[in-house]
């Protein structure tokens, strides 16, 4: 237990360090100033309405799907590309552990970033529509969307160094367009499963967010089980991999 | 039977007919070799195949043909084994934004030992006066024992140091050099990689030396020096009449060739033991002075010349 806190503690400062922290930090104010801006014109559709217009969209499939991409790929990618994998390797650890330990301090550094950027862009509705309505179901969205992206992105950073590259040509091309454009294929987009937590939790927009969900059921408990069973599979395909791939640094 | 100098009794680590490729390029062929107790230097130029060798004993790198065993467990397939081994690994392996105690309390936690030996593993790479600074700031060299540090709070029967001594000051080599043999002489097994034939020299008991990714020599130095029987020993003499000493010794059998060079004299010969009986019988006999008498070759810097020639 005491391996996987201190691999957890040390493996949060090393994916947040230096200037990712800034980086990532003015991207989570993104929902908020395009929040903000969205509100100032009076005419309907209302504040509400107008936060799962674009707010929403951009923090579910821009801010998560970065944020998660950077600190996800970082987590054991950062380990083989400064040479510090061995570091890991070389203790009395089940493989299955580092890859759970990694997990963990990735999903809690990227829901810290992603959750402020869900948390001010509820706080910019609060203050224009005077409602804190959003606030719980995009904080349980982006925990869960982001528990499910960085699991993805921390296999694909252990098994590539291009997994910024590919993971973005992945966030833009299929998530954002592929599997929007052909809702069958909802349910395999992880995005979907932040918008079905958010779906279900907040009712009234049911009808106005139901075609991106295709056939998904909204509904958080679908959705924690998807990223939780996501989390558990990359887990153990990320304790197969350090456990049979060499350890070569790059 | 036979027992190649390669292997040891009672060894902790054994490789046996191991390879490693990495696609079209060999990188250590059919080495067979074993290590024990005490120091034992690995040798070789870079690129021979020393850092992958090391760490397929780790179990960094599973051989591609072979099989490696370390304290009797294959390190790839039982991650136990790792209670009693550490690695210091040529490359900056370090987080930079940790504090040397970080680092080292770090290696701590996740070997699952006790953190109160952190003090004295950076006491005895001599850190302590900058244990607290983060390590992104440290030199070449304190980074390297910072490293070493990190290795020794676990207390291990088996320490891997591939080129450990890179980038440190003289002081400090000489500190870590004592180190190592204090951990050799104390039954621990230490497998030290270089490159600079000097350290190794200084530190190893025995050598095991790869070129090219095969086993070139092992053994003792002078051990290895005399299975090279096909090669002359070269020996320097100095004297205040050199030419009239090699005008005497080249007629005699047991020298091959003679150069002179101001007042010294290079001999090589086949037969070290009557040229040592020879040469101080000749200068009484002519009254020439000698001051120096010595082999300019049981230094592993001629016999890893030698092994390199040999090989090409």
């Amino acid at each position: 237990m005491r391996a996987f806190a201190s691999m957890v503690r040390v493996t949060m400062r090393q994916v947040v360090g230096g200037r990712r922290w800034i980086v990532l930090g003015l991207l989570a104010l993104l929902p908020a100033v395009v929040m903000w801006f969205a509100s100032i014109d009076p005419s309907p559709p209302g504040a509400f309405e107008r936060y799962n217009d674009v707010p929403l969209p951009t923090l579910l499939l821009l801010v998560v799907p970065i944020v998660t991409l950077v600190i996800g790929s970082g987590a054991l990618g950062d380990e083989r590309r400064d040479g510090t994998l061995s570091f890991l390797l070389l203790r009395p650890i089940r493989r299955s552990t580092i890859a759970a330990a990694k997990l963990t301090a990735a999903w809690l550094a990227a829901s810290l970033i992603a959750g402020s950027a869900g948390f001010l862009a509820s706080f910019v509705l609060a203050v224009r529509a005077d409602t804190w309505i959003t606030l719980a179901p995009t904080l349980v969205a982006v925990l869960l969307a982001t528990a499910g992206y960085t699991a993805v992105f921390m296999v694909l950073g252990h098994v590539t160094s291009r997994a910024v590259l590919i993971g973005l040509v992945y966030v833009f091309v299929w998530e954002s367009g592929i599997s929007f454009a052909a809702p069958s294929l909802a349910n395999v987009s992880l995005s979907r499963i932040g918008l079905t937590a958010y779906v279900g939790m907040l009712p009234e927009t049911a009808s106005a967010l139901g075609e991106p969900l295709g056939a998904l059921a909204p509904g958080a408990g679908g959705a924690l089980a998807k990223a939780l069973g996501i989390a558990l599979v990359c887990i153990l395909v990320g304790a197969f991999l350090l456990k049979r791939m060499d350890a070569t640094s790059e | 039977m036979t027992t190649s100098p390669a292997v040891v009794t009672g060894a902790t680590v054994e490789v046996r007919e191991a390879s490693k490729w990495f696609g079209q390029k060999v990188a250590v062929s059919d080495v067979t070799c074993s290590f024990g107790p005490g120091l034992s230097g690995l040798l070789g130029p870079n690129g021979a195949g020393k850092t992958t060798l090391l760490r397929m004993i780790c179990g960094l790198l599973s051989p591609s043909d072979g099989s490696v065993s370390v304290l009797g467990s294959d390190p790839r397939r039982d991650h136990r084994v790792y209670r009693r081994v550490a690695l210091v690994p040529e490359e900056d392996a370090v987080y930079g934004f940790l504090t040397a105690r970080g680092f080292v309390s770090y290696a701590a936690d996740l070997s699952g030992v006790s953190r109160s030996g952190v003090e004295r593993a950076i006491q005895t790479v001599d850190l302590a006066a900058a244990a607290d600074r983060p390590i992104a700031g440290f030199s070449k060299g304190m980074r390297q024992r910072a490293k070493v540090a990190a290795a020794l709070v676990t207390d291990p029967d088996l320490l891997i140091l591939d080129e450990p001594l890179n980038g440190t000051d003289p002081v400090q080599r000489a500190h870590l050099i004592d180190t190592f043999r204090r951990l050799g002489a104390a039954g621990k097994t230490l497998i030290v990689s270089s490159h600079v034939l000097a350290e190794v020299e200084r530190m190893a008991d025995r050598v095991i030396a790869i070129v090219d990714g095969r086993l070139a020599a092992a053994g003792s130095v002078l051990a290895i020096r005399q299975a090279m029987a096909d090669i002359p020993y070269r020996i320097r003499i100095d004297s205040d009449d050199p030419r009239t000493i090699a005008a005497n010794l080249v007629a005699t059998e047991c020298v091959t060739s003679v150069a002179v060079a101001g007042n010294t004299l290079h001999v090589e010969t086949s037969d070290l033991p009557d040229l040592g009986r020879r040469v101080p019988q000749v200068a009484k006999d002519l009254g020439v002075r000698l001051t120096a008498f010595e082999p300019e070759d049981e230094s592993l810097e001629s016999v890893f010349r030698y092994l390199v020639r040999r090989r090409t």
